[in-house]
């Protein structure tokens, strides 16, 4: 493989709201410029893990060096860095667009703009990315390419005139979109003489190689065999090997400015190498990092729990693992009394959350228990004791030592058509958002603005926004800084014993009700135990509820002959092994639902 | 309980006959309903022809590894159960010849028990004196309730005044034995109505009670091989019954029975059964005492005391088989060996009243779940021997509880 010269090299992303067709359209480029073999193409290459096939959306920044050979007869190395579809990882996004110099925008010409597109677009032309924009789908009977251009023209300036009409499925269109790559986006600009500055935009980590990174070499040039310095972690090596993807790696000399590839480190820790570092030479090396590098933090904090205790040094080999390929989420040992020895976990968002432990118990066959998400909360105690940070509810200090406690909220906004502004109205003030304003996009669709707490975006706002909408309505938010709030712990006593899994901080209005739901709830999830066992809602001491799981009256198997032998024994293993899923918190056999009841406790 | 890996020659038969004249939507046994039980259509006659087939085929297999029948490895059958489905639909002289058939191959002994199970409609309970003429010494007629609602609502052909009749002709054919099964937990019976029913049925005197709480099996694709698929009529009905049963009301049943019976002289001896003195099923004790029993027809089950094998419970398959010579298709479950076998002896042997010798029940790694038995008050020390435990009445309601911490 040939260093093509920086004047024939474009570097882009592609920005796309879920299903709006960049996969399908990134495969269409990988085939046309047969950077695939079409024998071998399986569906959305890019989207290499399982969970991003079935969840349909990219987790991890991929990239892929395409060689087109343009109308001018001319062959260009054409770098596509996928980015990440999910508010949850806008910073990863942030620095991968910051790897390119222009971007195609994909819109779905049925659906039109939805809210992370167009945080994403205005990301891109922050960073004075160019833009493409293609209208996808227009195959599609539903398709209005004209209300759409519309729409792009008013929300984002967008010209009619550079729009392209594309159906990736089909195929059609998408050579004008390898020509539109190669002229309106500009070649990169790097000195190819200057000291080394490579721009860290994604790492995986990989068994044999270490530590790779996905890099941009925004100045000079990355040598094979050259040691190396992480400028924002301090880390050195000297690399095992560097080179591009096609989309598999493929080992060259060097790295040009200009030019995107990999590096694979040798180092053991993605937290060495992380995303927004810069790379430099060890000798001589640049001065100044590339401006941007942080350290994304967690926002959304849960519990993670083995279902049986033996598995805790799995869980943490596990979690050191995961991490070495993460290293945005975090974790440290944590004990429960209901729960026994697990781990409180931090993540991106909703979504981070949830594919972490998807991959934890798929990649490492384990059986967890999560507890309810949180964010982190800053309680103030009185006399003057100073501020604690606390992620977890069974942190909380007792009522009479807090002077006063605030709670993280985010800016919202939610794209949507106009029919579920009013619903849209009373969702996010029963969440106890604050209405910030609202701009047309065009006659039919909004975006509204809110203030909300971040707690109550965590627990369900998203699933009902999207069940209230049909799905209609997206959301994008971003940290907005911290408020004061009157929050209580809310605790839930089974058998006269408080379980702290099931404790959560809520609003103070919210707490009677939110304590009579849960408690109901715990009744139907709760099975029988062999006593009657009562379930207490309590405020700092104070019972509001209570219910009673009665007592289990009659398990039998009436008729045992012949066959039913066989099956009973089936029978009663199953019932064996149902209990062993089951949490022993005292005496009372608790199931894993029980305790992801607390995330619903809304009384509707 | 130590194990020997040593199958046995069988003690007992169980025969199927997988003929109803209608399905009851609660029911979970082989069976074929409707034209295929009677009418020109009937396939009763070739269903005949195959198990004596079976018989033979068992049989002979049996001959080979126990040596025949009088060998002291090879003791003649001392029970032969003909359960069903609804075996008195089978003709009086084609039952006599079916027996026949089993004393020829297996033996049977002089004293051996000849069980038929009967159901007491008019057009189901068949020739009752011509069944105790063809050797069958005890009658289980499948009276369920007598209240008439509730017997509908079950999809029963009969009324409680079939059952009287039934239970009349019966005794006058002259059975040794005579025995009711009937159902608690029904749905939407109150406890009264059920205690009515009860009573009864206790007035006629039967010899024999096996009540079972109604079980509904819910999930269609529970069947195996040697189960039919529930049809979804059946699931849709069972969900509706399962939603009108109540486990407090069914508990209060047990309990009830637990006073009732013994003031009318039955004595439980297995969880579900109770007896005048001398009249527990010997068949069944076979099972729970882990015996060999022989099985011969669709979907039944035959344990040689080291695995347990079945028939497929397809009509087609089994009777294909036959008819070509070959022993009919099915499966078998893999071999309980050792603490798994034992854990299998515990359970069946609990469920019985003698229970089990403490130091047994305490070895071999249960003795966590018999002390967690005991301070639950599901065992207790057996009131007539000291050093056994037996299941209390709470045990017998909440066995389960106690048996899926054994196996």
């Amino acid at each position: 493989m040939s260093n093509i010269p920086q004047s024939r090299l474009r570097n882009f992303s592609i920005i796309a709201h879920i299903d709006h067709g960049k996969s399908t359209l990134a495969d269409r480029l990988l085939e046309v410029t047969h950077t695939v073999d079409p024998r071998q193409m399986t569906s959305q290459v890019l989207d290499s893990m399982d969970l991003e096939r079935e969840k349909g959306i990219t987790i991890k920044a991929r990239a892929v060096r395409l060689e087109y050979e343009a109308a001018d007869g001319q062959t260009y190395g054409l770098n596509l860095i996928d980015t990440p579809g999910h508010v949850d990882f806008s910073y990863e996004v942030s620095r991968s667009l910051q790897a390119c110099d222009g971007a195609i925008l994909v819109v779905d010409a049925s659906q039109g703009i939805e809210a992370q597109t167009l945080a994403n677009v205005h990301l891109a032309m922050k960073l004075g990315l160019v833009i493409i924009p293609v209208l996808n789908k227009i195959d599609l009977p539903a398709s209005d390419p004209e209300a759409v251009m519309d729409e792009l023209e008013e929300t984002l300036a967008i010209p009619r005139e550079e729009v392209l009409l594309v159906s990736a499925k089909e195929g059609t269109g998408v050579p004008a979109v390898l020509e539109a790559l190669v002229k309106r986006i500009p070649a990169p600009s790097g000195k190819l003489d200057a000291p080394l500055k490579a721009l860290v935009f994604d790492s995986h980590y990989d068994t044999y190689k270490g530590v790779v990174n996905y890099v941009r070499v925004q100045e000079g040039r990355l040598k094979a065999g050259e040691a190396i310095r992480m400028m924002g972690s301090g880390a050195e090596c000297v690399p095992v090997e560097i080179g591009f993807f096609r989309p598999q790696h493929v080992p060259v000399q060097e790295l040009l400015a200009g030019e995107v590839g990999y590096v694979a480190t040798g180092l053991k820790n993605v937290r060495e190498a992380r995303v927004g570092d810069t790379v430099t030479s060890l000798l001589n090396g640049a001065t100044e990092p590339l401006p941007g590098y942080q350290v994304a933090l967690p926002l959304v904090f849960a519990g993670i729990y083995p279902l049986s205790g033996e598995d805790y040094p799995s869980l943490r080999e596990a979690l050191e693992k995961l991490h070495l390929n993460d290293a945005s989420f975090s974790f440290e040992p944590e004990s429960s009394g209901a729960l026994g020895f697990g781990f409180r976990c931090g993540f991106l968002g909703l979504l981070h959350l949830e594919i972490v432990q998807e991959r934890l118990e798929r990649e490492f066959n384990l059986q967890l228990i999560a507890s309810a998400p949180s964010c982190k909360y800053q309680v103030i105690l009185n006399g003057a004791k100073g501020e604690q940070l606390i992620d977890n509810p069974a942190q909380m200090p007792s009522p009479n030592h807090i002077e006063e406690i605030r709670e993280p909220w985010v800016a919202a906004s939610i794209v949507t058509p106009t029919t579920y502004i009013g619903t849209i109205m009373d969702l996010s003030t029963s969440k106890r958002g604050i209405f910030d304003g609202m701009d047309y996009l065009d006659e039919k669709r909004v975006v509204m603005r809110f203030q909300i707490p971040l707690a109550e975006l965590i627990v369900d706002y998203f699933d009902q926004l999207k069940s209230r909408t049909q799905g209609y309505a997206s959301l994008d938010y971003t940290e907005s800084g911290y408020r004061v709030a009157p929050l209580v712990k809310l605790d839930i006593l089974v058998n006269g014993e408080p379980v702290d899994a099931l404790s959560t901080i809520i609003h103070r209005d919210r707490a009677q009700s939110a304590g009579r739901v849960l408690a109901a709830k715990l009744k139907e999830l709760i099975p029988r135990q062999m006593f009657e066992v009562p379930i207490q809602a309590a405020i700092g001491g104070t019972i509001i509820a209570r219910e009673t799981v009665k007592a289990v009256r009659k398990n039998v198997l009436a008729k045992c002959y012949g066959g039913d032998i066989t099956r009973k024994k089936k029978l009663l293993e199953k019932q064996k092994e149902g209990k062993e899923r089951m949490k022993r918190v005292g005496s009372v056999e608790i199931p894993q639902e029980a305790f992801l009841a607390v995330l619903r406790t809304d009384a509707d | 309980m130590a194990e020997t890996l040593q199958p046995t020659a069988p003690r007992g038969l169980y025969l199927h006959v997988p003929f109803c004249r209608s399905l009851c939507p609660y029911c979970d046994f082989v069976v074929v309903a409707g034209a295929a039980a009677f009418g020109p259509r009937s396939r009763v006659a070739g269903y005949l022809t195959a198990v004596e087939r079976e018989i033979d085929l068992r049989a002979t297999a049996l001959d080979r590894q126990f040596g025949s029948v009088g060998a002291a490895s090879r003791p003649p059958l001392e029970t032969l159960y003909l359960g069903g489905g609804t075996p008195s639909l089978i003709p009086a002289e084609q039952l006599a010849r079916l027996i026949d058939r089993v004393r020829d191959r297996f033996g049977l002994t002089a004293g051996a028990e000849v069980t038929l199970e009967a159901n007491p409609g008019a057009d189901e309970r068949g020739d009752l004196r011509g069944t105790a003429q063809a050797g069958v010494s005890r009658l289980s007629v499948g009276v369920q309730v007598m209240e008439t609602s509730a017997l509908r609502s079950l999809g029963r052909r009969h009324t409680p005044d079939d059952a009287v009749t039934t239970v009349a002709a019966a005794r006058a054919a002259g059975f040794a034995s005579l025995s009711l099964d009937l159902l608690a937990d029904l749905p939407d019976l109150p406890f009264d109505a059920w205690a009515e029913s009860l009573d009864a049925a206790l007035a006629l005197a039967p010899d024999h009670l096996s009540v079972y709480a109604l079980t509904l099996s819910l999930s269609p694709d529970e069947s195996g091989d040697d189960r039919l698929a529930t049809p979804a009529g059946a699931v849709a009905w069972r969900q509706r019954a399962a939603a009108a049963q109540d486990e407090e009301r069914g508990a209060q049943e047990l309990e009830h029975l637990d006073v009732r019976l013994p003031a009318a002289g039955y004595a439980w001896y297995e969880i579900s059964n109770w007896a005048q003195p001398g009249h527990e099923s010997r068949h069944n004790r076979l099972y729970w005492e882990r015996a060999s029993v022989e099985a011969v027809g669709p979907g039944a089950h035959a344990f040689d005391g080291v695995s347990r094998r079945w028939n497929s419970a397809d009509l087609d398959a089994w009777e294909g088989a036959l008819s070509h010579g070959t022993l009919p298709p099915g499966g078998s479950a893999p071999t309980a060996a050792g603490e798994e076998a034992a854990a299998e002896s515990l359970v069946l042997a609990l469920r019985m009243a003698r229970g089990v010798a403490r130091d047994v029940a305490s070895s071999a790694g249960f003795g966590e779940a018999i002390a967690w038995g005991e301070e639950h008050g599901l065992l207790a020390a057996h009131p007539d021997d000291a050093t056994r435990v037996q299941l209390t009445l709470r045990g017998r309601l909440l066995s389960n509880e106690l048996f899926s911490r054994i196996v």
